[in-house]
């Protein structure tokens, strides 16, 4: 990066691809793409929003009082980690797009601490029902909840809409390490941090759903 | 779609000038939001209207999430495809969700699920005796003659 300080614009950009006539046009392609990938991950969780709306709509007494079953100081603290990721994330765009390197890469790490944090919390979680029997289908025995008919569907539910996420948040774990690399070997600069932004999209978007799970799940 | 489009590299020209106080600020409203539904949700508000507080806690996670992607994810930034593009799948969701729910809410009692204990919502009257034999298309009317 060090190498050519020349304003390429009568040049071709060097990450401009050969299919595309402009790097905006590049862009603007790239940025629909992850909007439309990121449309069809609503819907992926659509999915299981409906599931637990239906089975909510019928045993209701029962959603609630496995929810109480939840830690809710666990849920809100990753709450707070997943926003506060965020935040990082976004801080990390445009530390990129302003040229500051180390301080993009700083912001990185602790977004990638924050999602190792929140997964083990979430291992805390998961480990404390697999203790007590509050497991899906079958797997259910925990005592206090048997009175309640469907126990176990809220915890199928609860173990597939956290699971799925903590999958999320593991690739976005990962994207947001690849996204670092590039940073770290000056690929990302202001004059070119697409990547950078749809990574840092795609981090937003596992925050964005648990800010729906959360309420749903814990606060019921 | 031009109009996007020059608002699009004003902006980048502007990067410089914008600053990050308003991530700033967001964060501190969603903290805040966060903290306040865990307080409501920690309530029964049912005595207010029923399901208070699943609605209110859906409105709070709504106004988080549309900062988010107002904000963070710059949607205010992102040319008019991306902004229909995304907007439409949770249009998406809702008609699925609704839909779904408007049949549940709408339900005879023969049609629910064995022993379901509690509906919420509009009550479901069940006629005295013989609601199970009761055929599918009975109106829930209390009028319902035997």
């Amino acid at each position: 990066m060090s190498s050519s300080d020349e304003h390429a614009h009568s040049a071709r950009h060097p990450h401009l691809a050969e299919h595309f006539e402009t790097i905006q046009q590049q862009d603007y392609a790239a940025r629909l793409g992850m909007w439309l990938f990121l449309g069809t991950e609503v819907l992926l969780f659509a999915g299981l929003f409906l599931g637990y709306t239906v089975y909510r709509h019928f045993y209701h007494a029962t959603w609630h009082a496995c929810s109480q079953a939840l830690s809710l100081s666990l849920g809100a603290t990753n709450t707070v980690i997943l926003i506060s990721s965020s935040l990082t994330v976004a801080l990390a765009y445009w530390a990129v797009k302003v040229g500051k390197r180390n301080l993009a890469l700083g912001l990185l790490a602790f977004t990638i601490l924050c999602a190792i944090a929140f997964l083990c919390i979430k291992y805390v979680e998961y480990s404390h029902k697999f203790h007590v029997g509050e497991l899906p289908g079958k797997w259910f025995r925990a005592e206090e909840l048997m009175q309640y008919p469907a126990a176990n569907m809220y915890f199928t539910i609860y173990f597939l809409a956290t699971g799925l996420h903590a999958f999320h948040v593991i690739v976005g774990m990962s994207v947001l390490l690849w996204v670092a690399k590039g940073i770290w070997k000056g690929r990302y600069t202001p004059d070119y941090f697409v990547p950078v932004e749809l990574g840092a999209l795609y981090w937003h978007l596992v925050d964005l759903v648990w800010i729906f799970l959360f309420p749903l799940l814990y606060l019921i | 779609m031009a109009q996007a489009t020059t608002t699009e590299s004003a902006h980048a020209k502007d990067a410089h000038h914008h600053g990050t106080k308003s991530y700033w600020v967001v964060w501190v409203i969603l903290l805040a939001c966060t903290g306040l539904t865990v307080f409501t949700g920690q309530h029964d508000l049912s005595h207010v209207f029923p399901s208070a507080n699943i609605t209110i806690a859906l409105i709070i996670a709504t106004i988080k999430a549309s900062l988010v992607v107002w904000y963070f994810m710059h949607m205010r930034e992102a040319a008019g495809t991306n902004r229909i593009v995304f907007v439409t799948s949770f249009v998406f969701l809702l008609v699925m969700i609704f839909g779904v729910f408007g049949d549940l809410w709408t339900r005879s009692p023969m049609t629910l699920p064995y022993h379901t204990p509690t509906t919420e919502g509009p009550e479901i009257e069940v006629p005295e005796g013989g609601a199970h034999h009761a055929p599918a298309h009975h109106s829930p009317s209390p009028e319902h003659h035997e």
